[in-house]
């Protein structure tokens, strides 16, 4: 075995122009497999942190107004979200969701702390806000069930304005709240990339709204859907559960403003699939390229050696040696020259993730070690292919005609 | 060590050419023979069915006690390797490769270690005189050098024949002397060793010469009426022996 690998490194080295040549096509198509992988995988990264990818289960609702009219009421009726619709689609839809919540936003008024105010909306939640925002809680917790029951005067801040009214986020557990002349006790502190609202359970933004039952939106929490049509399937039923409860025709699409996305992150993913099947193509016929060029050169190189290897089959190699010789260069060649290109693409993405540290629609465009290695395989299978042909071209010439060869 | 019958063969092609017209061959266990004939005579195709090169299509060939008839490319490889040793006239180096990896190239194919075959290639190196000339490559080497150095791959494996086409054609007359010397040598040691060749002066240092015309063997009663004396003009050199 070492004895045929020293063969092929002498055979490499004698010609080696041509080798580095070769070796440079298949380097480009690699590298380029990868930098284009890389980009894809930054795009589809970057989407699936950011706010339209997360919570992506969540179909939300707003009061609208109708455009058309309906058991005797007239259009450019505004429609609120009300409590009762909540309770509406919790009774009339069960398959596939898992929860209906809502939220109750207030006024903006002024928060005090002992030291420092601030200026804010506040929103009433219920708990599963936490996970369908996907809130990181960092001191404390966030807003439990018993809280919404009890009414209990808590409050969850967002840590840079707890910073600004505590000093930081840890120093706020437990301290006293101001709102509104209200005082509200802070149980926890979280973290978020974009949102920074002040969380109070929601009986108590009731309570502060006068005891209204309309709300500022519903949550539909939906899950175990897979497919474009039951993302609008489950869209109808709501409209139709909402047109019942609040007297307005299932197919007016204004009467409220339903934002399915659910139905958007599926479209994304749609998107992102293609947008890395479209990569991997190209990224392959460019590494064909790369193969196809080593198939070449190997073409060449047996033709070059006809000679050579009429002398060894004389001298009594058997076809299969010479096979396995010239199979194993062409494997040699791919694999050491697509490693080079692995290497440099892994470096470009390095450059491409600083480069593009501060664009918004990519991050992290980097190809894993799983990828480097499906890549080496398909590297091994493409330089052996890229030997086979002219291996076999050069034992179909019989040894006698070989050695006339000059 | 030898042995022919009836051998025939054709090239297949628009024209089929029927080269080969029943060749009937004996040589013993080291004798020094040459075949001689013109261009065209047949001869070629003889050395490459001899040298297990080509197969041929009716007719017996037994080298060494084995028959040798269709034989795969496998089989035919194993069986060149140990038991027929090359020499060319264009010597068939690797050019490449140094004069110890060249003439230890056919152990490489029988799997022997590196190290072990290496050895062997200088011991056979040393005794064509060329030890220091081991790690020198074909290029840097003389005509005569390098037959040498083929010689001393064609013995490496101690094959039961020598075979060899033209081995002085690409050499000057002092190395070609030289080159036959060894010849002789390697006969006088056991080698049987047969030698294709036009030139009548070659011819004269074997102990038997086998002349091809037309296909097939002349027998000896009819070598002075051949095309191939008359083409020769040097009837007088060419020493007739009576098998």
């Amino acid at each position: 075995m070492f004895d045929l690998f020293n063969e092929i490194l002498q055979t490499m080295r004698t010609n080696k122009l041509r080798t580095i040549l070769t070796g440079i096509a298949v380097a480009w198509g690699i590298f380029m497999l990868i930098v284009l992988l890389g980009f894809a995988k930054g795009v589809r990264t970057a989407f699936e942190d950011s706010p339209m990818g997360q919570t992506s289960n969540v179909l939300q609702l707003w009061s609208g107004r109708t455009s058309m009219p309906f058991n005797g009421l007239g259009a450019g009726r505004t429609i609120p979200v009300r409590e009762r619709d909540m309770k509406a689609l919790r009774h009339d839809i069960v398959d596939n969701v898992s929860a209906v919540s809502g939220v109750l936003e207030g006024n903006t008024v002024v928060m005090r702390s002992d030291s420092s105010s601030i200026s804010s909306t506040y929103s009433g939640v219920y708990p599963i806000m936490q996970r369908e925002e996907q809130l990181r809680v960092t001191n404390g917790r966030f807003i439990n069930d018993r809280d919404v029951n009890d009414a209990s005067k808590v409050v969850v801040l967002e840590e840079r304005n707890a910073t600004t009214l505590f000093g930081s986020p840890q120093r706020a557990i437990g301290r006293i709240l101001d709102i509104n002349g209200l005082a509200f006790k802070v149980v926890g502190t979280y973290e978020h990339r974009w949102i920074s609202s002040v969380f109070i359970p929601y009986s108590c933004a009731k309570a502060m709204n006068g005891f209204s039952d309309v709300l500022g939106t519903i949550r539909v929490n939906v899950e175990g859907m897979s497919t474009q049509e039951e993302a609008e399937a489950i869209e109808r039923s709501i409209r139709e559960s909402i047109g019942r409860s609040e007297s307005f025709h299932p197919d007016d699409q204004s009467a409220i403003w339903i934002w399915n996305r659910f139905s958007n992150y599926l479209s994304q993913q749609t998107a992102m699939s293609v947008l890395n099947w479209i990569m991997w193509i190209i990224g392959l016929l460019t590494l064909i390229t790369g193969v196809v060029g080593v198939s070449n050169i190997m073409f060449v190189s047996v033709r070059e050696r006809t000679h050579e290897i009429g002398i060894r089959r004389a001298i009594g190699a058997r076809p299969r040696y010479i096979l396995t010789q010239i199979i194993l260069e062409g494997v040699v060649i791919t694999t050491l020259f697509g490693y080079v290109g692995i290497l440099l693409g892994t470096i470009a993405g390095e450059i491409m993730a600083y480069a593009f540290a501060d664009v918004e629609f990519i991050k992290d465009p980097r190809v894993d070690v799983g990828l480097a290695f499906q890549v080496t395989a398909l590297l091994v299978v493409a330089g052996a292919f890229a030997g086979f042909f002219p291996a076999m071209r050069a034992l179909k010439i019989r040894p006698v005609e070989a050695l006339r060869t000059e | 060590m030898i042995h022919l019958k009836d051998v025939h063969k054709t090239y297949p092609g628009a024209v089929p050419l029927h080269v080969l017209k029943g060749i009937n061959l004996d040589i013993e266990r080291g004798e020094l023979v040459s075949i001689m004939g013109a261009s065209g005579s047949g001869k070629s195709t003889l050395l490459n069915i001899l040298g297990i090169l080509d197969n041929y299509d009716s007719g017996e060939y037994v080298l060494d006690k084995r028959l040798i008839r269709n034989l795969g490319e496998n089989a035919a490889a194993d069986l060149r390797n140990h038991l027929i040793g090359f020499v060319f006239q264009s010597f068939n180096l690797i050019s490449y490769k140094d004069a110890v990896e060249n003439v230890a190239l056919p152990l490489f194919y029988q799997g022997v270690s590196r190290r072990k075959r290496n050895a062997m290639a200088i011991e056979q190196l040393d005794r064509m005189g060329l030890r220091e000339w081991a790690h020198h490559l074909p290029s840097e080497l003389s005509g005569g050098q390098k037959q040498r150095v083929a010689i001393a791959r064609a013995l490496i494996t101690n094959p039961a024949i020598i075979l060899a086409d033209e081995p002085t054609g690409a050499l000057d007359s002092k190395t070609s002397v030289e080159v036959m010397k060894i010849f002789r040598q390697l006969n006088n040691e056991g080698m049987t060793t047969v030698i294709v060749t036009h030139d009548p002066g070659v011819g004269a240092q074997t102990n038997r010469i086998i002349r091809i015309s037309d296909g097939l063997i002349i027998p000896d009663s009819q070598i002075v009426k051949s095309q191939t004396d008359m083409d020769n003009k040097k009837t007088d050199n060419v020493s007739v022996q009576h098998s």
